[in-house]
């Protein structure tokens, strides 16, 4: 399992990209989709999950839409305009990141 | 793919409510209460709690698992905290921002702050004192319990040329009110016969709250008895309650219930009641009761005399009004048939009434007593609700002319913050936010001086207290306080800041940006009117307390037909019992004094008084017309020498004159009334003898021949006229004792009267007052009004100042340059300074011709009081006029001198 130091900086470029590829989804989906996608690498902590996810929507990135079920209410996360566009851009800068680490630390990436 | 299998599984294996409703309890009960993330908690919660049951796992354990991942209750309340940290961020960087450039703004023009911070904390501290005192005013005998059902009686009589309205009423009113009607509860009477010696074992002391009352006195008044029973405490003859105070004074650390007081060196009076002390907001502050069953005089069965105040309780439900308008019917039953005894055969109440008699009872509510009554017999002076209105208006006057300062400095620099609100909205301000920053200013300013004011308040309390004879003092522990600072806070901020954030945030960008708007001076008109509103109050405040003023000096020294001056009246004189006239003899061996009196009636308000009716003998008394009710008063031979009063006609008492045990003086009110046929000097005037019960005996009538007539003197306020009054030789010796003394030095002629004192009544308080400090009393009342409002409207025209002040710096400030241009071209000095003070000068004028006529209405309305009024001339309106005229301009030739005075070069140096 990866630790959670290092995903501090990567956890709003993983939302992001995980709500482009699948849409509209609520918070323990996410959850869910990231570790299955890692492997059960990585764990979001919902510490880490929900402030993340207010802020981005505080910022225009995100929109919600509220649907009850039963006795529950459940709160579905999708990206907006600004927050599509921003995406790429997030993605691309981390890809470049992870590059320069390989040269910094000396190893091949594939 | 296994965990897409276990979701999808998920879905089918939904928890019950009962485990919803588990969950959503639980998660309360760890703290998770916010909006916008329980419910998200509690659905990501269920969520995973159904994923691990699908894995085969109870419902708790799958739980407390999911729970885990988050850290148990301090990992979910961490989330918490982090998630509404991030949504407030926002608003509270604009807030912060606000108060930032807020706090810079008024940090830079500390010069206006300053203004508007002083004003305004001083206008609210004077607010602050009269919420305290009108608070304090209205909370007047609102504890009793029964309160709304208590009433007391008031008595109209009109009789032989008197009017009384007053408190009095006869000794059997009460019983007969009880008896006659199911709907009065309780009656009870009180009779005041002024102060007592009290003494516990051998030394006295003198108490002025002493009354004597009736046994249902606790079950009219609700007061707490903390030893005795209140229902038979007063039951007995020689028996009194005292109040806690008084129990403490006399018996420290003892029980006082069953102990014994010794009242005047004679009666001995056992305690068998203690009571709380009255507070401070009741109309009365009774310290001893005495039982009134051991008083012979209200047994009386007699409708003639007047003397006991009473008041009822009713029955819950029982109609006050209705109660009232039967009590005609019990005047003419039972009071008619013994005046009809007394008067004469003939007497008939159609007569009595056709001759524009009046023998009147009426109820006064509890709640009526302290503010809206001020009858003959009061207790303790009230206070008149005109004076609460006229208070809070005052207050807010001050406080709105501190807030017009705010306005106008505001708008006034607007030219200054033109260009920042200009830039501020081409970088993409709304109004909104421009309107936001200025309130948030003035809601900032106003805080400040409210904390201030709060300082300020409790700085001058004390002195409040002494004017006003009040105890008030601010509540710093109750939450009410603290929430009405936050409500003035923010209503005051509002109130000042609302016209300058609508003013300033309309700029048009363009406009301003290209230096089109030097709306500084030029859009006055509002601001013009406010100054003017300012001023009128100011000016009108001060016309008001001139008028006062005059008033009261015009009855300070307004021949009142004797000589007040130079008298002391040594009180309580029979305590010196068979010493009294040896006492008197010795001090005037002295050389010291002048002369000297015995007697209880003297020339100032509250000292004794006796009224019977009289006629000319020979005619007929039956005749009402004939009869006068005149003020009857037992003198010695020397009270005329001693008071300085002036005999017109005939002569004085005189020892010469063996027949002066029936001889009488008469002021010439008296000389009007009794219409004499011939000569005055030598007529007689009769009235009833007593009979052996004390009450009027129409048989036996007693004469007595007019040997001078006295020059009309003031012997009550001077809001009333001066009455009928007759003087007659005292047959016993009592009373207070005066001296009419030479000397200067007052101290060494209290020494010399203390020393005998003490030497012939030894153990006995010594007690004395001057006959002007006395008549000075009378009016202390408006002596206090006067000074409040002599110190409110010298803060109104300071406030008022202050903002002139600052106006015509900022005037002086806007136009350097073309003062410099001026001086340049050779303007005077004098020249520009009337250049710069014309503008405002001529508000000024304006709100003096405003001020006039609303200050002469004020006037008029508050002398209506008074019989005797001082001219209040056109003089004292150009007096007022003047003075504010000049305290005006003298605030702004400050400003305009040093703007004048100013070198050219400097100003205009920069272009």
């Amino acid at each position: 399992m990866h630790s959670p130091e290092l995903l501090k900086g990567t956890l709003q470029t993983i939302l992001l990209k995980v709500l482009k590829d699948n849409g509209r989804m609520y918070g323990y989906e996410i959850t869910q989709r990231v570790k299955e996608l890692s492997a059960e690498r990585i764990l979001l902590t919902e510490g880490a999950l929900y402030p993340t996810l207010h802020k981005l929507e505080a910022e225009g990135m995100l929109k919600t839409e509220v649907v009850t079920i039963g006795k529950r209410v459940r709160k579905y996360y999708s990206l907006t305009a600004e927050g599509k566009s921003l995406v790429k851009e997030r993605v691309n800068e981390l890809i470049a990141f992870i590059k320069t680490m390989g040269n910094v630390l000396q190893v091949e990436l594939n | 793919m296994p965990e897409a299998w276990g979701m999808w599984l998920a879905a089918f294996m939904q928890l019950t409510n009962d485990h919803i409703d588990y969950i959503i309890k639980d998660l309360n009960y760890r703290g998770i209460v916010a909006d916008g993330i329980q419910e998200e908690l509690i659905d990501h919660i269920c969520s995973g709690v159904e994923m691990e049951m699908s894995k085969g796992k109870k419902f708790i354990d799958a739980y407390h698992h999911i729970l885990k991942s988050f850290g148990h209750t301090g990992g979910l309340r961490e989330t918490q905290k982090k998630v509404i940290q991030s949504e407030n961020n926002k608003s509270r960087n604009m807030l912060k921002n606000y108060f930032t450039i807020a706090m810079r703004n008024l940090r830079k023009h500390s010069f206006y702050t300053f203004i508007n911070v002083a004003g305004l904390s001083v206008g609210l501290a004077i607010c602050f004192i009269i919420l305290l005192f009108v608070i304090n005013e209205t909370s007047y005998d609102k504890h009793f319990e029964n309160g709304d059902r208590i009433y007391r009686t008031k008595s109209e009589i009109k009789f032989g040329g008197n009017h009384y309205n007053m408190l009095y009423a006869p000794p059997i009113l009460a019983s007969a009110l009880v008896a006659e009607y199911p709907e009065v509860e309780a009656a009870i009477r009180f009779r005041e016969r002024g102060s007592y010696l009290v003494k516990r074992n051998v030394d006295n002391i003198k108490e002025g709250n002493v009354i004597w009352t009736d046994r249902d006195f606790f079950k009219v008044f609700s007061i707490p008895v903390i030893a005795g029973n209140a229902e038979t405490a007063l039951a007995e003859p020689n028996t009194i309650a005292i109040s806690e105070k008084i129990a403490e004074k006399y018996f420290p650390g003892e029980n006082a219930l069953g102990q014994t007081l010794i009242l005047d060196n004679k009666m001995n009076m056992k305690i068998t009641a203690i009571y709380k002390t009255l507070p401070q907001n009741t109309h009365f502050h009774f310290d001893i009761l005495i039982s009134m069953e051991g008083l012979d005089e209200a047994k009386r069965l007699v409708w003639y005399s007047n003397n006991f105040q009473t008041y009822l309780l009713l029955r819950s439900g029982a109609d006050a009004k209705q109660l009232e308008s039967k009590f005609t019917e019990l005047v003419v039953k039972n009071a008619m048939p013994q005046l009809a005894e007394v008067l004469g055969a003939d007497f008939t109440m159609e007569k009595f009434i056709a001759a524009g008699n009046k023998m009147e009872y009426t109820l006064q509510p509890l709640s009526d007593i302290h503010l809206k009554s001020s009858l003959q017999g009061e207790f303790e002076p009230g206070f008149d609700m005109a004076y609460v209105y006229l208070f809070v208006a005052v207050a807010l006057f001050i406080l709105m002319i501190a807030c017009i300062n705010f306005m106008n400095l505001s708008t006034a620099r607007s030219a200054n913050r033109a260009k920042e609100v200009g830039i501020r909205k081409v970088m993409g301000s709304f109004r909104s936010h421009l309107m936001r920053q200025f309130l948030t200013e003035s809601i900032l300013l106003t805080f400040a001086s409210i904390l201030l004011a709060l300082g300020i308040a409790y700085l001058l309390l004390p002195f409040f207290n002494q004017l006003s004879l009040r105890t008030l003092s601010i509540p710093f522990n109750q939450p009410m306080l603290y929430l009405i600072i936050i409500a003035a806070a923010l209503g005051v901020g509002l109130l000042a800041g609302i016209y300058p954030s609508f003013f300033l945030s309309a700029f048009k960008p363009v406009n301003v940006l290209k230096g089109n708007v030097s709306l500084g001076m030029k859009s006055g008109f509002i601001r013009s009117a406010l100054v003017v509103f300012q001023f009128t109050i100011s000016i009108s405040l001060v016309i008001g307390t001139l008028a006062v003023n005059r008033q009261l000096n015009y009855i300070q020294n307004k021949k009142l037909g004797f000589n007040k001056d130079q008298v002391i009246v040594i009180e309580d004189a029979y305590a010196l019992g068979t010493n009294r006239t040896p006492f008197k003899d010795e001090i005037m061996r002295s050389g010291k004094m002048e002369n000297a009196t015995m007697t209880g009636f003297l020339p100032v308000s509250g000292t004794w008084r006796s009224d019977n009716p009289w006629w000319v003998e020979g005619r007929d008394p039956a005749v009402q017309e004939n009869m006068v009710s005149i003020q009857n008063w037992r003198i010695d031979y020397d009270y005329i020498k001693t008071m300085g009063m002036n005999i017109k006609e005939g002569r004085d008492f005189s020892r010469d004159f063996p027949s002066d045990s029936s001889a009488v003086i008469i002021n010439e009110a008296a000389l009007k009334s009794f219409r004499f046929d011939g000569d005055p000097i030598g007529s007689k005037i009769q009235s009833f003898g007593s009979g052996p019960d004390g009450g009027p005996d129409k048989d036996h009538p007693i004469s007595l021949t007019v040997v001078g007539i006295a020059e009309n003197f003031h012997f009550e306020s001077l809001k009333q006229n001066v009455s009928p009054l007759m003087m007659e030789l005292s047959k016993r010796a009592e009373g207070p004792i005066s001296f009419r003394f030479q000397s200067q030095n007052a101290k060494e002629i209290i020494q010399l009267l203390e020393v005998k004192w003490k030497e012939l009544a030894p153990g006995q308080p010594f007690n004395y007052y001057f006959l002007d400090e006395r008549f000075g009393t009378m009016y202390a009342s408006e002596m206090r009004l006067g000074k409040i409002f002599g110190i409110f409207s010298m803060i109104a025209i300071v406030i008022a100042c202050l903002g002139l002040f600052a106006l015509t710096s900022f005037t002086a400030e806007q136009r350097m340059k073309e003062i410099g241009i001026r001086k340049v071209l050779g303007a005077s000095i004098s020249s520009i300074v009337l250049l710069l003070s014309k503008e405002l000068g001529k508000l000024v004028l304006i709100a003096f011709v405003l001020a006039a006529p609303l200050a002469w209405y004020g006037i008029d309305w508050w002398l209506k009081d008074y019989t005797y009024k001082t001219e209040i001339g056109f003089g004292l309106y150009v007096i007022a006029g003047v003075a504010a005229f000049l305290i005006a301009w003298l605030t702004m030739s400050f400003q305009s001198f040093k703007a004048a005075n100013s070198d050219p070069v400097k100003s205009l140096r920069s272009e």
